[in-house]
């Protein structure tokens, strides 16, 4: 479904990914793993069309991405929810869900039914969905985030360290989502430094480091892999 | 449309009515000014309110309208009810125009960039002679006139221009509440996430300053037939910086706040005229205080007061945030 081929990414004379290649197919859940700085979230805004392309491509569902804005891009079905959550202080959580979709599609049942869908997702987003966005905790800003992501009705969806700045039972409840969301069908690419968490939700997943992709391979392998072992896991 | 924004407008025509029928001419006049001033500063709220677009350049595209104005009814000897609407369309393309290229910029560099704008309307509007009649002006712009109704004096013109303010406000309330509004404030808070949700990010801000200058295009046409002479001095930065001033006082990011900040910042020379000179001093420290201690103006005050009375000590409130960062 999303394949980067011989991907190369360089902010001015700094490379950050040195010719990645990345398959994702559809309905399963791919981690992306390594530590600070090792290119993950580089990769995903590259993905989403917020970096440009040095050399390589990537290519979705068979079209090359190369030409395509990021905004057209959320269109075609790939939806990111960023690291640091980035929701909309200013606006309420119905309002950050909603706009989501509403800039291209207009409100009508269809949102009102996709709207349902996360609130039965993140029953907690309901409770508040009359809030402002500042005004929610870190946990509901990350559900929230994941949330709008969904409301674009995506093929693929990005997750940017979805357990970042979290207390560990809520990392625990947002992964047990993403769990819930893969197993739903959906195509899952998600960049974490909580390696436990990600290989957890995971069916394969990359090593990354320092820009190259180091390993790779299904998730439970790499869980016993010696090198992720000590790198990441911490045993 | 939500019975808070009906009462708003509703509050318009009732107080500005009430008002018309006790003012003195003079009062009357400022009141005039007023409204004006209040229906540019509702068109700023979409750039600087909504979308956190700075624009020193917002009395330039009132200017633009009302030059429009002024040429059409005094050389073409077209009827002002033809030249208005030709003039706020002129003026809103050319806001859309010029938003283009200049909204690439952001913060300061944008600030700097509308502001010379201004200056450089003005420039025009002193050296080409034969159009504007450089410093001169242009003297003679016809009255409006309404069912062979002809609005000679300020209170029947006040009628009419709180009547155009109702409809800009009614506009403005629907557009905030609609997806377009939304995504204004979604770029205003965070571009790249804005995107990131699939919108547009360019197309909103030419969208919204277009909008504001819209609205400043409805301003100038109400300001050359209300005040039926237009010079270039009346239309230098000077006063894109008082729209921008009032917005602030009043409170960004709201259409109430617009008006109130208009109003405000209209009468408040004239209340504090003892003070001379010292005037300026004054208006000064109070910006200050106003930016330090009231970021969100009037309308922040207002409904921070109203919310305490009704739930002490309560954070989860919908209190809004200062519009986060405008760089």
């Amino acid at each position: 479904m999303l394949t980067c081929n011989d991907l190369t990414v360089a902010y001015g004379d700094i490379v950050a990914l040195h010719g990645v290649n990345i398959t994702v197919k559809a309905g399963e859940t791919v981690a992306l793993i390594g530590a600070n700085g090792a290119g993950k979230t580089t990769l995903l805004q590259t993905i989403s069309g917020l970096n440009k392309v040095k050399s390589g491509d990537i290519v979705f569902e068979s079209s090359s991405l190369a030409t395509i804005p990021s905004e057209r891009r959320v269109r075609l079905g790939i939806a990111h929810a960023p690291e640091g959550r980035r929701i909309f202080p200013g606006l309420t959580v119905e309002e950050n869900l909603s706009l989501a979709t509403a800039p291209w599609r207009r409100w009508s049942q269809s949102i009102a039914d996709d709207l349902g869908r996360v609130f039965d997702l993140f029953p907690r987003l309901k409770e508040r969905r009359r809030q402002l966005g500042w005004s929610l905790s870190g946990g509901e800003q990350q559900m929230l985030a994941i949330g709008r992501a969904l409301m674009a009705r995506p093929r693929i969806l990005l997750l940017d360290e979805p357990s970042l700045g979290l207390a560990p039972r809520l990392a625990e409840e947002v992964y047990e989502r993403v769990k819930l969301i893969g197993e739903a069908g959906m195509t899952i690419l998600v960049v974490e430094q909580n390696t436990v968490l990600a290989l957890a939700v995971a069916n394969r997943g990359y090593v990354l480091e320092t820009g190259r992709v180091v390993l790779e391979g299904a998730a439970k392998d790499l869980k016993q892999n010696s090198r992720v072992r000590e790198a990441y896991l911490g045993r | 449309m939500s019975i808070r924004t009906l009462l708003g407008l509703v509050a318009i025509l009732v107080i500005g009515g009430a008002l018309s029928l006790v003012l003195s001419d003079y009062s009357l006049r400022l009141m005039n000014l007023a409204v004006v001033s209040a229906v540019a500063v509702i068109g700023l709220n979409f750039a600087f309110g909504y979308s956190g677009l700075i624009s020193l350049g917002h009395s330039a595209f009132a200017g633009l309208s009302a030059y429009c104005v002024a040429i059409l009814t005094t050389k073409l000897g077209l009827s002002p009810w033809v030249a208005m609407p030709v003039a706020i369309i002129a003026t809103a393309l050319s806001a859309a125009l010029i938003g283009y290229p200049l909204l690439r910029l952001k913060g300061h560099y944008l600030a700097l960039a509308t502001l010379g704008f201004n200056v450089s309307f003005t420039i025009v509007a002193i050296n080409w002679l034969d159009l504007t009649g450089g410093t001169n002006g242009i003297a003679g712009i016809p009255h409006l006139s309404v069912a062979g109704y002809e609005l000679s004096d300020e209170r029947s013109f006040l009628w009419f221009a709180l009547i155009s303010l109702t409809l800009v406000a009614a506009a403005a309330a629907a557009i905030h509440r609609s997806r377009h509004g939304r995504a204004m404030i979604a770029v205003r808070d965070d571009e790249i996430a804005a995107a990131m949700a699939g919108i547009d990010v360019t197309g909103v801000k030419v969208a919204a300053f277009t909008l504001a200058g819209t609205c400043a295009a409805i301003a100038g046409c109400l300001f050359a037939t209300h005040i039926r002479f237009v010079a270039p001095e009346d239309f230098n930065y000077a006063h894109s910086i008082t729209y921008l001033a009032m917005l602030i006082v009043g409170g960004e990011g709201s259409i109430a706040g617009a008006i109130i900040g208009a109003v405000v910042l209209t009468f408040l020379p004239e209340w504090l005229r003892v003070l001379g000179d010292a005037y300026l001093l004054f208006f000064g420290l109070m910006m200050l205080v106003i930016l330090v201690i009231l970021p969100t103006g009037i309308v922040g005050l207002v409904r921070r007061i109203s919310l305490k009375r009704r739930s002490p000590g309560d954070e989860t409130t919908n209190v809004p945030a200062r519009a986060g960062a405008h760089s």
